[in-house]
């Protein structure tokens, strides 16, 4: 489904990504650690298509086709879900009608009818329901004063009314309580399926207690350094990041 | 126009000054000052502070034949002062420099001299910064090297003793602080004696790259005396510019801080605290030019008001284009105690670029009535209740003074002019 | 970010909506001003002699006046002796006495506005004033507003069948001498609408009017007087369009409100003049004095406004909070575009006790245009218990356009609250990105924040005229995102 390949990427002077190869397919779930600074939020980032970065070389390509061509709006409608790790505040937009506008404009995008709000609205209900969230938030501003739990798990609930086909989640644990944790986690367990593949971007392996992932990979300075099974993560938390430094170095 | 000053009496005052190096200055300056004439109540600048009544004085004065005080004047407020803050004091008094103080602070260290014995240029500017260098005897020049060691803030008394009729007196101070150097200031007015007195003060400030100022001015005029006063200041290129001001005293009180952002980088943080009594004006003008970005500019000004009082509180932060990446914030609280009292508060933003984060709030009120009732109940008397929390009120200002070894001596004085102000408050 | 910033600038302009102009004979006087021309305007509108002496008075009063200066708006000035004063379709002379009777191509007119008269403005139930170049051509509703006694007319009708409420009224808000603009609309204002509202009448249906600028090198000059009596409340829109004009054309009008005790006023303004082209070319110089009297006690007056249009705009819509317990309000959107310069705000005067006034702006500046926000809170001595709340944000899209906040406080009353807040910042990057990895496209994007920004206003206006209010705003922005 996705594949990258040697990807370089620069801010400015300064190089963040220093030729990262990965490879997803439908169906799986990814676990990206690494410590602060790796360069895991820009890799979410590029993949959404943030334009504050530079690609200086390497492939991305999604379905088949060149990713790095396509326009942010292009990718979303595409089926790529980048959930934030500091979703912004848009005060005065009423989250059902950004949900709403997002879920019909990828609808278009497919060919299919958009929907209406009597519909939305059921719809919407009845994922909130899935994920336990009260449904007065839908009419909240998009993010609104919300706490930094409420936030992620808005994320969430995107996620599962936009049904991407690519998701990908960038530090959708940080910040929350063992609770709320537990129930984003489930959350996004229930939306894996045979055509979806999630990529969790994560600093700690708390996460993956609740979600198991298929490959753990773990980016440090800019490279993949060494991908493995969820034994991988635990060894992390054990060891942590110095380890696979010095192992790399030695 | 009723209350213009007297341009030809002026004319003549200036050509009485001593032949010497500010001698064409004074004359650009007048000239200058002829051309734009003194600002009235129609500028906008100008428009909840009218000038008559210092204009008249210094009308007054100049046909009275525009003597100059002697500089021997009052050495018990003097010493009052300068024991009160420890620094290195120069002394301009009634308008002359202090040649002793001049020498004192040059064996400690710091690179001083007269104006005149420099080689200044000036920017005419504003009719009363042009008054200021027209009837100027002479001023002070600072120069603060870059691996200058000053191990106490530079202090700066303005000191008036009016004993004449009517007194008028300008002076001035220029201050360059070199790259990569850093100094604290004190500036102090004070005056003494029952005359009419006018006081037209100028310090010019100027931040190389990456100079650091710590700059504290305290106001504490005699009741009945008046004074304009104008601090121009530049910064350079991550400079940084800590400054609180303090106006108790005096009668008519006019300052105008200026502030231009010429480095990226930059930042400048400048608070004020205005108490008011009966019969006081009190008015503060602030001007930030963000001329550059990125730069962080935060302003707070809080005053107090009782009796017969009007302060205002006019800040202006102007981002001109191209000053992306700007972040500049004003606050203004006042407290009004009296029936009679009048705050004027005008915070404007003028915003010429769009990558800013530009903010202001104001607050008007008086005390909380929650407050001051919960404070009785729990034993303190109505009068007490107030004290408390108009110190706590102005403590937020007196903490952010950037000489912390100054800030439990302002808060005393804080404290003693404010127990008067609320003395009649019912 | 600053690729997404460039695009934000780059985005384009679509056309103004409104900008045709209507074939129509018209009975235009020449330009030029001077006492002559003013005894003509008052004899075409058949007024009584008071009335004429009061536009005499006026124009006395304005010929010592000043063009005021102070404003943060920079054009070309006036050439005063080069407008007519008065334009009137010819079709009827008499003026139409119903909707049959009006020019077809008037009509016609009007539905390309959208103005819901005829038959949609039965089913809107809105009563329609509708004001073209200067005299008023149908006013819709008449019967079912007179059998709850309201008085809802042309000005120049109202001058002739309500001479007593003219000569209580008129100028009790804007005196004649007020401004420079309110002395010249005072010397030459053709028509406008009237309402009076009798004591305890909650009047049955929104009340609006329609001004359309038609005529070229004419100068609009309406009047409109609101007087609500006792215990009664009004709520009225007003919408505002022009055709497109490489000239600038002169819209100075006047508007007085009066609320008596317990009377509420609610008054809404969408307007849409033209704004001139994408270079800054023609458009309509926007200078209005709009202020309401909250005479009596527990009275209220709410301005709520979306200023899209004009080239240049001036204007004040205030509160004199007189009676006790009186409440003023204003709500407000102004979106600059391209060129365009607004100067707009509000005055709350506190004389009242108790009195409370809230003020919410929200400025939207794009391209090279310039937007303030000008506003004066004054408490008087007298007012105890005043409480302001001030709200003014702006929003800035593109690096060369400016946002300005003027707020001016003067407060001699110790018992005031006053709290004033005021924000500026651009349309962010990360709530740009955050839509468009949603699958929202950069523009809708835009337009969904702006909106978002101006919630707070929107919310104030009708129903109806909220959903105008969106589109325009949308339509005012293109071009300005990209």
């Amino acid at each position: 489904m996705l594949e990258i390949k040697n990807l370089k990427v620069r801010i400015g002077d300064v190089e963040i990504l220093r030729g990262v190869n990965l490879t997803v397919n439908a169906g799986e779930v990814h676990a990206i650690m690494g410590p602060n600074g790796s360069g895991k939020s820009t890799l979410a980032l590029v993949i959404a298509g943030h334009d504050g970065y530079e690609v200086t070389a390497g492939t991305v390509t999604y379905q088949g086709r060149n990713l790095l061509d396509l326009e942010p709006e292009e990718r979303a409608r595409e089926g790529i879900f980048l959930g934030f790790q500091y979703p912004v505040e848009i005060p005065g937009v009423n989250n059902a009608y950004l949900l709403k506008a997002a879920l019909n404009a990828r609808r278009r995008h497919q060919g299919l009818d958009e929907i209406d709000a009597f519909e939305f609205l059921k719809l919407a209900k009845e994922k909130m329901a899935l994920l336990g969230m009260d449904p007065k938030f839908l009419n909240r501003g998009v993010n609104e004063g919300f706490s930094g739990g409420e936030k992620k798990r808005n994320e969430i609930l995107q996620l599962a009314i936009l049904e991407p086909k690519l998701a990908i989640l960038d530090e959708t644990d940080s910040g929350l309580d063992i609770d709320a944790l537990r129930s984003v986690a489930e959350g996004i367990n229930s939306l894996r399926s045979p055509d979806r593949a999630i990529i969790l971007v994560t600093h700690y392996q708390r996460m993956l207690d609740y979600i198991e992932p298929d490959q753990v990979h773990v980016l440090s300075e800019g490279r993949i350094v060494r991908s493995g099974d969820k034994s991988l993560a635990l060894q992390l938390e054990e060891k942590g990041y110095d380890w696979l430094r010095e192992a790399a170095t030695a | 126009m009723k209350s213009a000053l007297k341009i030809d009496a002026l004319r003549e005052a200036v050509a009485r000054m001593p032949n010497d190096r500010l001698s064409d200055a004074r004359l650009a300056a007048l000239q200058h000052l002829d051309d734009q004439g003194t600002p009235t109540t129609r500028h906008e600048d100008w428009k909840y502070t009218n000038l008559a009544s210092v204009i008249d004085l210094s009308n007054q004065w100049l046909a009275d034949g525009a003597e100059s005080a002697p500089p021997g004047s009052d050495s018990a407020t003097i010493d009052a002062v300068t024991s009160r803050f420890d620094a290195n004091w120069l002394i301009i008094a009634n308008g002359k420099v202090d040649l002793d103080s001049i020498a004192l602070a040059q064996e400690a260290g710091i690179g001083v001299a007269l104006l005149s014995d420099s080689i200044a240029t000036f920017d005419f500017d504003a009719p009363l910064a042009d008054l200021n260098i027209a009837l100027l005897h002479d001023g002070l020049c600072l120069r603060i090297e870059a691996e200058s060691e000053l191990s106490k803030p530079i202090g700066i008394l303005f000191i008036d003793n009016a004993t004449a009729a009517v007194g008028v007196t300008q002076a001035r101070v220029e201050i360059e602080l070199a790259a990569h150097s850093e100094a604290s200031f004190i500036e102090y007015h004070a005056s003494s004696g029952t005359a009419s007195h006018y006081a037209n003060t100028v310090v010019n400030l100027d931040l190389g790259d990456n100079a650091r100022v710590s700059y504290v001015r305290i106001q504490d005029r005699h009741h009945a005396h008046s004074q304009t006063n104008r601090l121009g200041v530049h910064l350079g290129r991550d400079s940084r510019f800590s400054h609180c001001a303090f106006d108790l005293g005096g009668k008519l009180i006019r300052n105008d801080l200026n502030i231009q952002v010429t480095g990226p980088g930059a930042s400048a943080s400048f608070h004020g605290l205005y108490l008011a009594g009966d019969g006081q004006h009190i008015d503060n003008h602030t001007r930030i030019d963000h001329r550059v970005g990125p730069a962080r500019s935060r302003q707070e000004y809080r005053g107090i008001l009782s009796e017969y009082s009007r302060c205002v509180w006019n800040g202006k932060v102007i981002v001109h284009a191209g000053a992306d990446g700007t972040d500049a914030e004003q606050t203004n609280h006042n407290l009004l105690l009296s029936e009679n009292a009048e705050i004027d508060a005008k915070p404007e933003l003028e915003i010429y670029a769009d990558d800013v984060k530009c903010a202001h709030g104001t607050t008007i009120g008086t005390l909380d009535e929650a407050a001051l009732f919960y404070l009785r109940t729990r034993g303190l008397d109505a009068q007490e209740g107030r004290q408390l929390l108009t110190r706590a009120f102005a403590q937020i200002i007196v903490n952010m003074t950037p000489i912390t070894a100054m800030q439990e001596t302002i808060s005393g004085i804080v404290a003693d002019r404010l127990a008067n102000l609320i003395d009649g408050v019912e | 970010m600053s690729t997404s910033s460039e695009k934000l600038e780059s985005l384009v302009n679509r056309r103004y909506e409104h900008g045709f102009v209507t074939d129509i004979e018209t009975d235009t006087m020449p330009p030029g001003l001077n006492k002559d021309v003013i005894r003509a305007i008052s004899a075409r509108k058949k007024e009584p002699e008071f009335m004429l002496k009061w536009r005499l008075r006026a124009y006395r009063y304005w010929l010592t006046m000043q063009e005021p200066t102070w404003s943060h708006v920079r054009y070309t000035p006036v050439d005063y002796d080069s407008i007519s004063y008065y334009a009137a379709p010819k079709s009827d002379k008499d003026g139409p006495k119903s909707l049959d009777e009006v020019d077809p191509k008037l009509l016609e007119t009007y539905e390309k506005l959208g103005i819901p008269l005829h038959e949609r403005a039965r089913l809107a139930g809105v009563a329609v004033d509708a004001v073209f170049d200067s005299v008023s051509v149908a006013t819709t509703f008449k019967e079912k507003l007179s059998e709850a006694g309201v008085i809802f007319c042309p000005f120049s009708e109202a001058v002739r069948d309500h001479p007593e409420l003219i000569r209580k009224y008129l100028g009790s808000v804007v005196p004649q001498r007020d401004n420079f603009f309110a002395a010249l609309n005072s010397a030459v204002f053709s028509d406008g609408s009237f309402v009076y509202i009798p004591k305890g009448v909650r009047c049955p249906m929104e009340l609006s009017t329609y001004f359309r600028i038609n005529a070229a090198n004419t100068g609009q000059f309406e009047r409109t007087l609101i007087i609500a009596d006792e215990g009664s409340y009004v709520s009225y829109l007003e919408g505002c369009t022009a055709p497109m004009r490489d000239e600038n054309q002169l819209h100075a009008a006047v508007v007085e409100l009066i609320a008596l005790k317990d009377a509420q006023i609610k008054y809404s303004t969408v307007q849409n003049w033209y704004p001139g082209d994408e270079n800054g070319k023609g458009g309509i110089y926007n200078f209005v004095t709009k202020r309401g009297d909250c005479r009596g006690a527990n009275s209220k007056i709410s301005w709520t406004q979306v200023e899209t249009g004009s080239a240049i705009t001036w204007k004040y819509p205030s509160c004199i909070l007189r009676g006790d317990n009186s409440v003023g309000e204003f709500y407000s959107v102004a979106v600059v575009n391209n060129y365009q310069q607004a100067d707009t705000g509000t005055k709350m005067i506190h004389i009242g006790r108790n009195t409370r006034s809230t003020i919410v702006s929200k400025g939207i500046s794009a391209g090279h245009a310039q937007n303030t926000y000008r506003g004066l809170v004054r408490v008087m001595p007298q007012a105890t218990g005043a409480r302001n709340h001030t709200q003014c944000d702006s929003l800035l899209i593109g690096k060369d356009c400016g946002a300005h906040t003027f707020p001016y406080m003067e407060i001699r009353n110790p018992s005031a609250k006053i709290e004033h807040e005021a924000t500026t910042s651009k349309i962010s990057a990360d709530q740009l990105f955050y839509c468009r990895q949603r699958g929202i496209s950069e523009e809708d994007a835009v337009n969904m924040i702006v909106n978002g920004f101006c919630k707070e206003v929107f919310k104030e206006l009708p129903m109806e005229f909220a959903v105008e209010a969106q589109a325009l705003l949308n339509v005012s922005l293109e071009g300005a995102v990209g």
